[in-house]
């Protein structure tokens, strides 16, 4: 089976197949030997085997070290996964499932589609169409949970759409602001 | 000091317990949880109330009973005196107890638990009106001889005129802060460093309080120069008895509210420690408090400290003192609701052993300055083992609600000295999994690592100060083998089980698998 994953913002073509009780699994072509153990419907245990290189000197010796990583996925309000290896959280995006939202702002181009990221209600308006703002440039006010929380431009442009108005409630994932 | 509603004299030791047998918890979360516990261990039944996106809580489920008392707003469920006196009256309860926030520091509720002949388990609504008031507080540590922070000594109504309060402030002297003085939280705050500044700053402080706390009174206090937030935990009995415990270091703060709190305080040395517990305490007995109470200073760097304010309630930092004292806190509030004395060595509370740290995990995304992030909790795995405490209020497959404070759970670390507590607290972190929702772990887990924080070096805005100049960049950076790994599961979930992983990713996650069944129902 063939997958294509994106990690940091940075895609890898991922294929496994079964080996015994273990899979073989590449990774752009890197590959390795990896035991997975279903612990229940979110939590995988896995035991990977080194080399973590291409290595057929250390392949070749039988000692190779296998390492433990305890890994929990969930998806995420995005449409992605969020994949804890450990107590480390990492955003993943499986073949052509596109993160929404935050993709969009990440990368350097594209229009900056600003969404309420959970339901509250829009407490202040700081832009309105036309404005330039800078990046981390504080653009609505939402308060939810007791706090009023800044929603901020994720780089320099120009509003071009403003959907939010004072004092109305938002769903999660509402788009509030379009900056260009 | 007030008498108790009833006489204790007449009876021996064994029939305190005759008194508060049943305690409903005015509360929600990992406190209401908490409470619940110490009622347990001491035979008391314990009745939870709850709001409509509270019904499948934790502390629903661990309570002998549980009352449904309105909508999931505060202001419908958990702020309505007269609905949690009638489920305390319904359920036969005979103790209210707050726990923090909600209805705790709200006197006229501590007045309408007593008339409706019920204990409440807290200080006496005198004292918590007078404690509330930050002027009142002011004055009654000044007739305490206790030093307070310079600054106005009565409260700025709305009718005192903007010439006035600038000739105040420049006796007070810049940098100021404008404070409610009703507030709390860091709500109705406004620090102001030029006279300019000063009327904006106080119509802004004004409108806030007005907003927040129904009271627009402001005063004026000098900022001091990076101060330490250092507090003293005290136990007050109906007999005159007021005891203080070893300081909580509270410095690390974000926005004015604490994240990390620990024990003792590095900045505190024995000499220091018996000024403060002492001061602590002649402010309680200045005031004839009761129960549990937490004393909060400002401490500059010459080990000069000032009265800040006085919280007449249970702490939520209050675990890491139960570890260092190995006293119970909750459970000598029930006792001492109930009359019994305050009979703990004085000298053993001042005495830490060894040391303890708190971090709050709340429901937040650190890498997204710190936005709430409500949802449901599709994993959870907590830490245990050696020293580890975890405080938590919820579970795997509940929602954190929109409505209420984000935080999920108080997780604590004890050890022999402090390196041991940063390095016992940086592996139970290692170890907390939460999934579904973001929470402030990653975040903790980059403080631990920072050289202030491990050599003790901070102040109460270093962590704002800090936070400003990383712009924004994520706390845990995954390696490039976690990278890897994420990848490599991510992929074996998809082959391990290709339908539940393309149900769950789409739009809708649960509700949809309900709707598919609900139609597969309908269709039979």
């Amino acid at each position: 089976m063939r997958y294509e994953v994106e990690v940091g913002g940075r895609t890898r073509q991922v294929a496994l197949s079964r080996v015994g009780d273990a899979f073989a699994v590449t990774v752009d072509g890197r590959e390795w030997r990896v035991d997975a153990a279903r612990i229940d419907a979110q939590t995988l245990s896995l035991l990977v085997d080194s080399p973590w290189q291409n290595d057929t000197q250390a392949a070749a010796n039988a000692a190779t070290r296998r390492i433990s990583w305890d890994v929990s996925i969930a998806p995420d309000l995005l449409g992605g996964l969020t994949v804890c290896v450990g107590a480390t959280p990492v955003g993943v995006t499986l073949d052509s499932r596109r993160r929404r939202g935050r993709a969009a702002d990440a990368g350097g181009t594209g229009p900056q589609r600003i969404v309420a990221p959970m339901p509250g209600k829009v407490v202040r308006v700081l832009v309105g169409p036309g404005d330039p703002v800078r990046a981390r440039q504080p653009l609505v006010v939402v308060e939810a949970m007791k706090m009023e929380n800044e929603l901020r431009a994720a780089r320099d442009g120009t509003v071009t759409e403003m959907h939010a108005r004072e004092g109305t409630s938002v769903d999660a994932g509402a788009l509030l602001v379009v900056i260009q | 000091m007030e008498s108790p509603n009833y006489s204790i004299t007449q009876f021996g030791e064994v029939q305190y317990s005759h008194f508060v047998k049943k305690i409903l918890i005015a509360n929600r979360g990992e406190i209401a949880v908490r409470i619940i516990r110490a009622c347990r261990e001491m035979g008391v039944s314990p009745v939870a109330v709850y709001s409509d996106c509270d019904r499948s809580a934790l502390h629903v489920r661990y309570a002998d009973e549980a009352y449904a008392i309105g909508a999931s707003a505060p202001r419908e469920s958990y702020l309505c005196i007269d609905r949690i006196i009638a489920a305390a009256r319904r359920s036969g309860a005979d103790g209210v107890h707050p726990g923090y926030g909600f209805l705790a520091e709200n006197h006229e509720f501590a007045s309408a638990v007593r008339d409706a002949g019920l204990i409440f388990i807290g200080p006496t609504p005198d004292a918590i009106q007078t404690m509330g008031s930050k002027t009142a507080a002011r004055s009654a540590a000044r007739r305490a001889g206790v030093p307070v922070v310079p600054g106005t000594e009565s409260a700025l109504g709305a009718d005192v005129p903007d010439a006035e309060i600038a000739a105040i402030a420049a006796s007070v002297g810049y940098p100021l802060l404008v404070k409610a003085v009703a507030g709390g939280g860091g709500k109705g705050m406004r620090t102001v460093t030029a006279p300019a500044d000063l009327a904006g700053a106080v119509r802004a402080a004004r409108s806030e309080a007005g907003a927040a706390f129904g009271d627009s009174a402001v005063y004026v206090e000098r900022q001091l120069v990076r101060p330490r937030h250092v507090e003293v935990q005290l136990l007050g009995d109906m007999h005159g008895t007021v005891l203080p415990f070893v300081e909580r270091e509270c410095s690390i703060q974000r926005r004015h509210q604490k994240v990390v709190e620990e024990t003792p305080s590095r900045a505190v040395s024995p000499a220091l420690r018996g000024a403060m517990t002492s001061a602590a305490a002649a402010v309680a007995r200045a005031v004839g408090y009761t129960n549990a109470g937490t004393i909060e200073f400002l401490l500059e760097e010459d080990g000069r400290f000032h009265f800040l304010e006085m919280n007449t309630r249970l702490q939520v930092e209050h675990p890491i003192t139960e570890m260092v004292t190995g006293v119970d806190l909750v459970r000598w509030q029930i006792r001492l609701a109930r009359g019994e004395r305050l009979d703990l060595d004085p000298a053993a509370l001042v005495t830490p052993r060894g040391h303890a740290i708190e971090c709050r995990i709340y429901a937040e995304d650190p890498d997204n300055n710190f936005l709430p992030s409500p949802g449901r909790i599709q994993h959870l795995r907590s830490p245990a083992g050696p020293g580890i405490r975890d405080d938590s209020g919820t579970a795997a497959g509940l929602d954190v609600p929109i409505f209420y404070d984000p935080l999920i759970s108080k997780l604590a670390a004890w050890a022999e000295d402090r390196p041991s507590a940063v390095a016992r607290m940086r592996r139970a972190l290692s170890e907390y999994v939460i999934s579904g929702i973001k929470t402030t772990v990653p975040f903790f887990s980059w403080l631990l690592g920072q050289p202030e924080f491990l050599e003790g070096r901070f102040h109460t805005t270093y962590l704002d100060d800090v936070l400003k100049t990383r712009k924004g960049r994520p706390f845990l950076e995954p390696s490039p083998d976690a990278e890897d790994v994420a990848a490599i599961a991510a992929a074996l979930q998809a082959a391990l089980s290709p339908g539940t992983l393309a149900q769950r990713a789409g739009a809708g996650g649960p509700p949809r698998r309900w709707r598919t069944q609900a139609r597969a129902e309908g269709l039979r």
